[in-house]
């Protein structure tokens, strides 16, 4: 008895003690910590977590659906990574996350061209030859942005390569075109340059692809057991996402002191290609973070067309929950 | 030519190559203008190496050979029981001696994923990962070793009623030795390859991560910088047990195969 109440003692003693202590959060990247990843590590380095009572651990991915497996196991607490694989994940049998904030209110995916190549719109795109890295999002969707444009995906012809492979293939005019996030796009420059070519970037958004893509999810655990730490962490990182839009070079330099690995100038550069993805028509008329359910619906519904599923598959209603968002 | 000038060649012979390899790659890129993305010259690595800092260098060193070790030692102590356990019991061999086959011939890299995801994310699965690549020669070297003396000795020991354990300790492990440290030898570079497969499917440091980050970002200089350090840590590494062999098991080298 002595025993029990001690412990339940300790326990009382341990509880007021965490009110004190800052929360402890796992956020799992949908990538390494590239350029584009910053806003996650502004918010350690301007104090905007600790502001907010946390303490964020911040790990690298390896693409989204690897960022969202890591939520759902509860490997991490909130991951980032696109929305479409979230759906994918629900579609495909259920999956305990939860989308909480929308990041880009735009896709990122492009095709990368040379400037004065063959390809200069999504018509150039019949009879040549495209790079794409395999199991991405990008690729799944490609056949139905390509129909939607009234163009048979079957007369391109398509190499699955690995990514850090992409901009060399380019750059050796071994293919037309590769597709790419549009925030690699300084990167494919610098190697673009050393073999005299220039990039050229057609964002798909401008040829009718629309929907969010980057967002931030929760596991269902975290949203029922900590409501109020991930209330406080949205805070948070919404304003570090802010901030970067603001000064992607002081970003580049809080990413760059903690991972000493990467470039300044590069991730700036990288960042800086995000921000149109970021800032826009849309966000400024729905405010930073929304998921308006129009776009949310159109979202999936290009999923939807890329893998075959029927449209009532699942309610991309189901997968978010905006009640976290800071009004 | 003088013997002493054979002598030293000889003696000279593997560095004199390795700079004739690099020799002929720096002309070669140099000549034919081969652009620093597809594969840089050896000049251009060599000058990649201060873009980082030395602290994140020895960092990503130091992380590499702390998970390459302990898979390396937890690999060990699981195989060297386990074959003593194989060539002592038919039982043991019937049942055991199966999975081990299994697990050899799963290729760990496409299961890896699924470990990290089972385990989470920490050092944990890539001592896992790295234990499975490099434990199973152990095994193999090591019970073939146990089971190679010869019969008489065996007989020997049994008649004049020495123990199992005597057996083993006096008998059998000391045939073995020579057989562990061919195995030893190999397991050791596995467990370079593990430790790099691992940082590969989950990590943030580690120069297998370190060759992934710098090739998504474009940087290949820096990823074949990573991949000659590595290639060192593998040499040294093999080199500290050929060492050690010579230091405690003196007996043993000249019937190693090597």
């Amino acid at each position: 008895m002595h025993f029990k109440q001690s412990l339940i003692a300790g326990l009382i003693g341990l509880a007021s003690l965490s009110a004190h202590a800052a929360d402890k959060l796992v956020v799992q990247l949908d990538w390494l910590p590239d350029g584009d990843k910053a806003a996650a590590y502004v918010g350690v380095k301007q104090g905007f977590y600790a502001a907010e009572n946390l303490e964020v651990t911040i790990q690298p991915g390896r693409g989204s659906s690897d960022a969202i497996t890591k939520v759902a196991t509860g490997a991490a607490d909130i991951a980032t990574g696109g929305i479409s694989a979230l759906m994918m994940a629900a579609a495909e049998g259920g999956i305990p996350v939860k989308a909480v904030m929308s990041v880009y209110s735009k896709q990122p995916d492009a095709l990368f061209t040379v400037k004065g190549g063959p390809i200069t719109s999504f018509k150039s795109v019949v009879g040549k030859t495209i790079a794409l890295p395999p199991f991405s999002s990008s690729a799944a969707i490609w056949p139905v942005v390509l129909e939607a444009n009234n163009i048979d995906p079957k007369s391109v012809t398509l190499l699955k390569v690995d990514p850090a492979a992409m901009a060399p293939m380019l750059a050796a005019g071994k293919v037309d075109a590769t597709i790419n996030w549009t925030t690699v796009a300084p990167n494919f420059e610098g190697v673009l340059k050393q073999a005299g070519k220039e990039l050229a970037v057609l964002p798909w958004s401008a040829f009718g692809l629309d929907g969010y893509g980057l967002s931030v999810f929760a596991s269902d655990k975290l949203i029922a057991q900590r409501p109020d730490v991930l209330k406080r962490f949205l805070r948070a990182y919404k304003k570090a996402t802010e901030f970067a839009v603001k000064n992607p070079e002081a970003a580049a330099a809080d990413l760059k002191s903690m991972v000493p690995e990467a470039d300044v100038t590069a991730a700036a550069a990288a960042f800086r290609a995000s921000v149109p993805l970021i800032q826009n028509e849309i966000s400024a008329k729905d405010g930073l973070g929304s998921f308006e359910p129009k776009l949310l619906a159109k979202t999936w519904s290009w999923v939807a067309k890329s893998k075959d599923y029927p449209m009532d598959k699942i309610d991309p209603e189901k997968l978010v929950d905006r009640s976290f968002l800071p009004k | 030519m003088n013997p002493a000038l054979l002598k030293l060649l000889d003696r000279t012979a593997p560095v004199l190559t390795l700079l004739a390899v690099l020799l002929v790659w720096e002309i070669g890129c140099r000549a034919f203008a081969v652009p620093a993305f597809v594969l840089p010259a050896p000049s251009v690595v060599v000058a990649s190496v201060p873009s980082l800092e030395l602290s994140t260098w020895s960092g990503h060193i130091l992380a590499t050979l702390q998970v390459s070790l302990i898979g390396y030692l937890v690999s060990i102590l699981l195989a060297v029981p386990l074959a003593i356990g194989i060539t002592g019991s038919r039982f043991l061999a019937r049942t055991v001696l199966p999975w081990l086959i299994v697990i050899q011939s799963t290729p760990i890299v496409a299961i890896a994923p699924i470990i990290v995801v089972t385990l989470g994310a920490g050092t944990l699965p890539r001592v896992v990962i790295t234990t499975l690549i490099s434990f199973f020669p152990i095994v193999i070297y090591t019970a073939s070793g146990l089971a190679s003396v010869p019969a008489e000795l065996i007989e020997l020991s049994r008649s004049l009623r020495a123990s199992r354990s005597r057996e083993y300790w006096q008998i059998r492990l000391p045939y073995a030795i020579p057989h562990i440290f061919s195995a030893l030898k190999v397991a050791i570079t596995l467990a370079v390859i593990g430790a790099v497969v691992a940082e590969f499917v989950a990590a943030e440091k580690g120069l297998g991560y370190l060759i992934l980050f710098s090739t998504s970002s474009f940087k290949i200089p820096v990823a074949f910088a990573a991949l000659a350090i590595l290639v060192c840590c593998s040499l040294l590494l093999y080199a500290a047990i050929v060492w050690l062999q010579q230091r405690c098991f003196p007996w043993s080298v000249i019937k190693s195969a090597d």
